[in-house]
């Protein structure tokens, strides 16, 4: 088997643009769904409404595509009539943060076994590049032309408030990273959110002064470091693995029946 | 089991384990929270029943499609304000044909309203509340043992109807206590249709308009009317075999009253003096019977709790003028029926006489 068996290449080209960040998000998610024997007996994914909601199309799984911003209402209740699954949300972080903020909100204090992987290109990229509750502070966007006004939402705070949940930040250019982190959560037995720098070129890197995505991962690698290993809290543009305590002493493994879900990436 | 005393809303739940649901998710709101609260104690004791109190009807109404594709028979329970909050995902269910049913516990709108007078303002809402085009199939029982059995053909139908079924209620009925024996009622259950989530498939349930092979179809009108045209035909078609009713009362009267849910026992006392004709499936609406039965009649009066909703739809079906009886204001009373019928100057002589005494 190879990670591309998880993938529909036959539906290629994607819609993505070409130096969309989302693909790199992708690979990786096969690659560790290969590793960790997940397939469409065991798995299912849930995408939202956006560029990123996308990928559930693309994928070897049964796949729902919710409706903006309701991906975790319809996670969390697959995990709950089958907590054999494997369930993995996939979506944009208007979707999670904005529109579904209140759904996150309470899938944290409830802690059900889901996945959720957050491409956070810090815009709204499908609708055509609006600010959103990820957009740093004074970036023009096409819905903030006199730069974005509001801090973000602290999504690390977010998800620390409950002690049980798994909580990781990474880039697509940090793929090795990328990888670890998205393995991890899917093993974790409990909420897992992992929020991944990404570039939307099209839509808001080139109107920032990026002339193309190579520009927009060499920032991500200039500007992201790795925390200090054991770190209990992200420091700004610091990425690393922030895990509470694991609800349930035995952690669920990730492909059951696999005998692969253990070891690093 | 024997006779015993029994509130509408608790009938519902029991119907809705009776059909084989496992999952509940909702969120309180007055009429209808003892559905929850029932659904609450009954998963206390029965684990393989699974019950969320969730954040929002948003959350609910998208966890009960969840829970459906993952293979639970599942339902929630709303009023009027959260019934709106559901609707964007009502039509999601409807595009991606999961079966599932909502309950709908009218009061008094719109917006907070009256809490919680009751109500029979969602009738339009039932039919038109999400966008675009799609096929409700919608029941409104009128007793307690009612609602127990059409909650459990609610089940039946959104199965074979392969859609979400929507059972109306209202704050009287869902707080009105009778003494029923359910085992008299004998509803054969459907089983499950949908292949649950995770059977081997690459499926994608999307409510996005796509090719059956999950490429997008966002610009294809014909695969969009050959998929839209393949649900209606299904619901129609399943529809015919849940076209419940009531015809009954004076049938030799010239006069014909129209009345539904709880409207329909607060009138009983008219029944000396006029026909009645009772729709329990709402929608898709009784079309062909109501042609028929009208045709017998000089006069048609519909009582309703909102004003004329019903009343307009039977106008559409049959291109005639009916007489309204509007019950306004959380006033579903036999004294507003008597008021409403003096008023159209239909009020039978002997029923004004016993007002008055
Ligand atoms: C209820 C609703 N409101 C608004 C929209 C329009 N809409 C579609 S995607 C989107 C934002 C997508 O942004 P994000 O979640 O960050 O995804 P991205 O495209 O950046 O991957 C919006 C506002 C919608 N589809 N539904
Ligand atoms: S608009 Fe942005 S997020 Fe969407 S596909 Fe293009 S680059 Fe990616
Ligand atoms: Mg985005």
């Amino acid at each position: 088997m190879s990670y591309k068996d998880k993938i529909k290449t036959d539906l290629f080209p994607t819609i993505w643009c070409p130096g969309c960040g989302i693909g790199l998000i992708m690979t990786q998610l096969a690659m560790v769904m290969d590793e960790l024997g997940l397939d469409k007996s065991n798995t299912v994914m849930v995408t939202g409404i956006g560029c990123t909601g996308r990928m559930g199309a693309y994928m070897q799984f049964d796949s729902v595509y919710t409706l903006h911003g309701r991906t975790i209402p319809v996670a969390e209740a697959i995990a709950t009539v089958r907590p054999e699954l494997n369930v993995i949300v996939v979506s944009g972080d208007g979707d999670l943060t904005s529109i579904g903020g209140n759904h996150l909100l309470h899938a944290i204090r409830r802690n059900p076994r889901i996945t959720v992987l957050c491409n956070n290109n810090e815009i709204y990229g499908l609708t055509g590049g609006q600010t959103g509750p990820t957009t740093p502070v004074g970036t023009k966007t096409v819905s903030s032309p006199a730069g974005s006004v509001y801090s973000p939402v602290n999504l690390q705070g977010l998800v620390n408030t409950n002690a049980n949940a798994f909580y990781a930040k990474t880039t697509v250019y940090h793929q090795g990273q990328l990888r670890k982190a998205i393995k991890e959560a899917i093993e974790w037995p409990g909420f897992s959110f992992v929020d991944i720098t990404s570039q939307c070129i099209e839509n808001n890197g080139r109107r920032i002064g990026f002339p193309s995505a190579n520009e927009m991962l060499n920032y991500f690698k200039k500007e992201y470091r790795q925390a200090p290993p054991g770190s209990t809290q992200l420091a700004y543009h610091q990425l690393g693995i922030v895990k509470g305590t694991p609800a349930t002493a035995e952690p669920v493994p990730a492909g059951a029946g696999s005998g692969k879900g253990s070891g690093e990436a | 089991m024997a006779k015993r005393l029994l509130q509408g809303n608790e009938a519902v739940l029991l119907g809705a384990v009776k059909a084989g649901a496992t999952y509940f998710a909702g969120y309180p709101i007055s009429p209808s929270s003892e559905i929850l609260m029932a659904a609450s104690v009954y998963a206390a004791s029965h684990p393989e029943f699974r019950f969320l109190q969730e954040e929002d009807e948003i959350a609910s109404a998208n966890a009960i499609i969840g829970a459906s594709l993952a293979g639970a028979k599942s339902f929630t329970a709303t009023s009027g304000p959260g019934f709106s909050l559901m609707q964007e995902a009502i039509g999601y269910a409807h595009k991606l044909r999961v079966p599932t049913v909502f309950v709908d516990v009218q009061r008094v709108g719109p917006a907070t309203g009256m809490p919680t007078m009751p109500g029979q303002g969602d009738i339009l809402q039932t039919r038109y509340g999400s966008s675009g085009d799609y096929t409700s199939i919608v029941f409104y029982p009128s007793s307690v043992a009612e609602c127990y059995e059409y909650t459990i053909h609610a089940f039946n139908c959104a199965e074979e109807s392969e859609s979400p079924v929507i059972l109306l209620s209202d704050a009287f009925l869902g707080h009105l206590n009778e003494v029923v024996d359910l085992d008299t009622i004998q509803v054969p259950v459907v089983p499950r249709t949908l292949e649950p989530l995770a059977s081997g498939h690459t499926r994608l349930f999307s409510g996005v308009a796509t090719y059956p092979d999950g490429e997008p179809a966002t610009a294809d009108g014909d695969e969009f009317i050959r998929q839209y045209e393949e649900s209606k035909a299904l619901r129609l078609q399943v529809a015919e075999r849940y076209a419940f009713y009531e015809y009954g009362w004076n049938k030799d009267s010239d006069t014909l009253v129209i009345a539904f849910g709880i409207t329909r026992r607060i009138a009983q006392p008219l029944a000396p003096y006029f026909a009645l004709f009772r729709p329990i499936r709402i929608w898709p609406v009784l079309q062909d019977q109501l042609r028929e039965i009208a045709a017998r009649y000089k006069r048609l009066v519909v009582i309703e709790g909102s004003d004329g909703q019903y009343a307009s739809v039977v106008e559409r079906v049959l291109y005639r003028d009916v007489y309204r009886v509007p019950l306004l204001g959380g006033r579903m009373s036999l004294e507003a029926v008597r008021e409403g019928l003096d008023r159209i100057g239909l009020l039978p002589r002997e029923l004004a006489e016993t007002a008055v005494s």
